[in-house]
């Protein structure tokens, strides 16, 4: 029977499909937390710091008490369990007696409408003694900058383990005496003097990209609620519930059984909502007034004192030879943390030593603390920092001794089997592969005419960059059921922010041999979903997908084996077709998935029920790259860049959603655009944030932007799921280099700190010695 | 302070509803009206979050007063299209796989449903016009112009 679905052609992997959540979100009926509002509801705010650094000498709430309709002000003399030297920012739930950056809550007020307690917000009154802050990090690095942390505190590498990037790299805390560097590492291997002796071409830059915010549009938002036994329920806008659970239960010193932690729709992430912020001070408030207190940062809050990616500053040095051999490179990454600590501060030296094969270096990290607010992960941590730092080298290097920039990386670049900087090997990758691929699109092959078609006031250029993301791995787990109608239902804990649960339906499908609109998934709570790991570090798919993958496979083989008994046949023989098993060639002997899924939850029957159940934990990474090419024109006159195409070409092993794959790669690359031309929070000397609003934070708008063209190349990972790998992450590494080296390609100035806001480029192009400025 | 009646047409329905005299109307649908559909983003017309129509114009919720809307016909993204009946916008944009995170969603559909209700075949270049009051930070943008052209009935066109 030509019609008749096997396993190998059922609806699933690899088809483009939408989300089946889609109805809900364009009609505005799918649920974020500001939307709940149970009975009784109070609303939270937070009474913040205006200073970066200051003593707290006293607070008085009286006045703010007193209002009608306070239910509650707390100060962090109301909270027993909140301690000095708090290890991560979850834990300062309120400030003891100093702030250390703009926005850290010092009282939390609940209140019957959110009007009242923003009233009382103005009634509370706090006096300070403002202390000298350290905003800028190479400062603060020095001694003698005034004290972050309190003293004794413990640098946090949780973020870093979460995000599981790079093994067998050692992270020593506090081994310095500057007072505000909270980690260090170092990487190194080969004579680099020698190397840079031995140099031709020795070029020294430093690149510096500031704190940019993850832009995630739902502000952070909790509800929380206590139950008259004592637990604790939190509707939570989170990449992972999981995690949510153990930080508030850590703050709170609850077992983690006594909090049930419910992830809403959750309005974007980018890694700005993985680790707790405002859950313990809302669960506080919560107990103390014994009713459910919602609380939702306002935009102002999340810029202010958010959770924002670090600035990271790269003093790079390489030599090469003349042949272009490559010889040495030497950087030192500074990577501002903020108030507290918590930078995955091995990536960027991994990436810069490991990603092309230098002889000979040595590379430093420091974690720097400031008196800012504390950072966080953002899509790929530190990654298109580095990689603007690297590319942009290995751009001039190649301008510099006059050989073609696509294959001067190509025959220095990793391939599998090389030693990474931290002595393991490369595993399988398709780097080569997307950059190989992005040089034949007509914008680079025709970069020539493009830069012959402008004028002197359009100056056009091209400019491509490569870069990638090592992969996330954290333990996971999924079960799948068989339906007495013979539909399957599959249960994680995994947040679907970007449309990862149509990606996990569709693997569920092909391992177990049904089509994709018989599977449903649904994301459980901390009560009822196996442990499931982070919606981060590019892994929901390469991990949760395995987990889903094998847990449809033991319930496919639980049918089987169940069909074996009832047809007397042999389970080698057996297949599943059209929603039945049958034996293989023999398609009119067969028994439904219905009729087994029945005999699962019939009383007295002796038949178990179909439970696929896989908990994995992982090993093995798989790098994933993309290369990006931009076609730009610049007004000198203004600095203005217009983006006329802008390519993603990325190595996503194997595309189980097209769909959700595309839309990754143009959301990470517009993310990094904004990166590259007009994000920054930017800080006066008081530490005081210059720019609150969505209006002066300036994101890329539609109008901004040309559509992102995108080509998927497949190079199967080996332990993926039907070869997949991590898809979030890689697209938002090239784009600022990028565009860096098309604005150089376009003007010739070459410049090393982002945004490429107009101004910076247009004053570069008016300091070019006249010889080379472009002729107005 | 006393509570007002605020009485104008909500999704083609008269209704009535009392409301503090300060509340925007983005609260008054969210808070008071149940219909959270409208999102806030930012709260100071940055993003675009909370557009609705006015009188059939797009406009931040957040910056008008409830009772601003005293008389006049409002319609928010539960009056756009039913989950049973979409309009062609909500349709296009979930078989283009145009939502991710999804909180712009509803904000950009207003503003798209408003852009071709007064432009019904609109350029490329006017529908990224027509939505660059709406941020969003998980598309990039790409499927959502080719979502409203789809829906406008116009051939996708190349920018550069």
């Amino acid at each position: 029977m030509a019609t008749m679905k096997t396993t190998r052609d059922v609806k699933g992997v690899g088809l483009a499909i939408p989300r089946p959540d889609g109805p809900e979100k364009v009609t505005g009926q799918v649920q974020y937390v500001a939307d709940l509002k149970p009975r009784g509801l109070l609303h939270a705010k937070l009474f913040r710091s205006p200073h970066a650094h200051a003593r707290v000498v006293s607070i008085d709430t009286t006045r703010a008490r007193a209002l009608p309709g306070v239910r509650a002000v707390l100060t962090a003399a109301d909270i027993p369990e909140l301690k000095r030297k708090a290890p991560t920012r979850a834990h300062a739930v309120l400030a003891i007696d100093r702030v250390v950056f703009v926005g850290q809550p010092i009282a939390a007020v609940a209140a019957d409408e959110l009007a009242i307690a923003e009233e009382a917000l103005d009634l509370i009154e706090v006096r300070y003694e403002v202390l000298r802050a350290a905003v800028d990090p190479l400062e603060s690095m020095k001694p003698g900058a005034p004290p972050v942390a309190d003293a004794g505190t413990e640098a946090d590498t949780s973020e870093a383990l979460a995000h599981g990037s790079v093994a067998g790299v050692a992270t020593e805390a506090k081994p310095s005496k500057a007072v505000n560097i909270s980690q260090q590492a170092k990487l190194q291997r080969g004579d680099v003097a020698k190397g840079f002796a031995e140099s031709d071409v020795v070029i020294e830059k430093t690149y510096r990209v500031p704190m940019v915010h993850q832009g995630y549009l739902e502000p952070h938002a909790v509800l929380a609620q206590w139950d008259t036994n004592g637990l604790l329920t939190l509707w939570v806008s989170t990449q992972g519930s999981f995690n949510t659970r153990s930080e508030v239960a850590d703050v709170l010193e609850l077992p983690e059984n006594r909090i049930k932690v419910i992830p809403m729709e959750c309005g974007g992430g980018f890694g700005g909502k993985i680790r707790a912020l405002c859950e313990p001070i809302t669960a506080i408030l919560a107990r103390a007034t014994g009713r459910p207190v919602r609380y939702v940062m306002t935009r102002r809050e999340e810029l202010e004192a958010g959770n924002p990616a670090p600035q990271v500053i790269i003093r790079l040095k390489t030599g090469v030879k003349r042949d272009g051999t490559l010889m040495a490179l030497e950087a030192e990454s500074v990577i501002e943390s903020g108030a507290f600590s918590g930078a995955v501060l091995t990536v960027s030296g991994v990436f810069l030593a490991s990603l092309y094969l230098w002889p000979a270096f040595e590379v430093r990290g420091f974690e720097v603390l400031t008196h800012k607010p504390s950072i966080a992960a953002y899509r790929a941590p530190v990654a298109p920092h580095t990689i603007f730092a690297l590319d942009s080298h290995m751009e001039q290097i190649a301008r510099v001794l006059g050989v073609d920039p696509v294959e001067f990386r190509l025959r220095h670049l990793q391939r599998e089997g090389s030693p990474m900087a931290n002595n393991q090997p490369w595993l399988n990758n398709g780097g080569v592969e997307v950059l190989t691929r992005i040089a034949e699109h007509p914008f680079w092959k025709q970069r020539a005419e493009w830069k012959a078609s402008g004028d002197a006031r359009r100056l056009r250029g091209t400019g491509l960059a490569l870069g990638g993301w090592l992969g996330g791995l954290q333990p996971t787990g999924a079960t799948v059921r068989l339906n007495p109608d013979g539909s399957l239902s599959v249960l994680t804990g995994q947040v679907d922010i970007a449309g990862t649960n149509i990606a996990l339906a569709q693997i569920a499908a092909s391992a177990y041999g049904i089509d994709v609109d018989k599977v449903r998934i649904t994301t459980g709570d901390t009560d009822v979903a196996p442990v499931t790991g982070l919606s981060a570090g590019s892994k929901t798919v390469y991990t949760v997908g395995v987990a889903v993958m094998e847990a449809a496979k033991d319930a496919r083989n639980q049918t089987l084996e169940i069909a074996a008994k009832e047809m007397e046949a042999s389970i080698h023989d057996l297949e599943i077709e059209n929603e039945r098993v049958v034996v293989r060639g023999l398609p009119d002997r067969g028994v439904t998935l219905a009729q087994i899924g029945k005999k699962g939850n019939l009383y007295m029957s002796k038949v178990p029920p179909v439970l696929g159940v896989s908990h994995p934990a992982f090993s093995q990474q798989a790098p994933a790259f993309a290369a990006e090419l931009a076609r730009i024109e610049v007004d000198p006159e203004t600095g203005d860049v217009t983006l006329h195409g802008f390519v993603v070409v990325q190595d996503v092993g194997k595309a189980i959603n097209p769909l959700g794959v595309e839309g990754q790669m143009q959301g990470g690359a517009v993310q990094s655009l904004g990166m590259a031309l007009t994000e920054a929070l930017t800080y006066d000397d008081a530490g005081r944030l210059t720019n609150p609003s969505l209006l002066d934070y300036r994101k890329l708008t539609a109008a901004d932007l040309p559509n992102i063209e995108t080509i998927i190349v497949e190079k199967p990972s080996p332990a993926g799921p039907f070869g997949a790998r991590g898809v979030g992450e890689p697209p938002i590494v090239p784009a600022p280099a990028a565009i860096a080296n098309a604005v150089h390609d376009a003007t010739g100035v070459r410049l090393t700190e982002l945004p490429l806001t107009p101004e910076r480029i247009a004053l570069a192009i008016a300091a070019q010695p006249a010889a080379r400025r472009p002729a107005s | 302070m006393a509570k007002q009646v605020l009485s104008f047409t909500l999704n083609d329905s008269e209704t009535d509803v009392l409301v503090q005299p300060y509340v925007t109307l983005l609260d008054a649908l969210r808070e008071d009206l149940e219909l959270t559909g409208p999102k806030e983003g930012c709260g100071t017309g940055d993003c675009g979050a909370c557009t609705v129509h006015l009188d059939g114009k797009p406009v931040a919720s957040c910056l008008v007063l409830a009772l601003q809307a005293r008389g006049r016909s409002v319609r928010t993204i539960e009056g756009l299209g039913r989950f049973d009946a979409l309009h062609p916008l909500q349709d296009a944009f979930v078989r283009l796989g145009v939502p991710q995170c999804g909180f712009c969603i509803p904000g950009v559909l207003m503003a798209a449903a408003a852009l071709l209700a007064e432009n019904p075949h609109p350029s490329e270049e006017e529908i990224r016009y027509g939505i660059a009051g709406n941020l969003c930070r998980c598309t990039g943008y790409t499927k959502m112009l080719a979502a409203i052209t789809e829906a406008a009935g116009v051939a996708p066109a190349r920018r550069a």
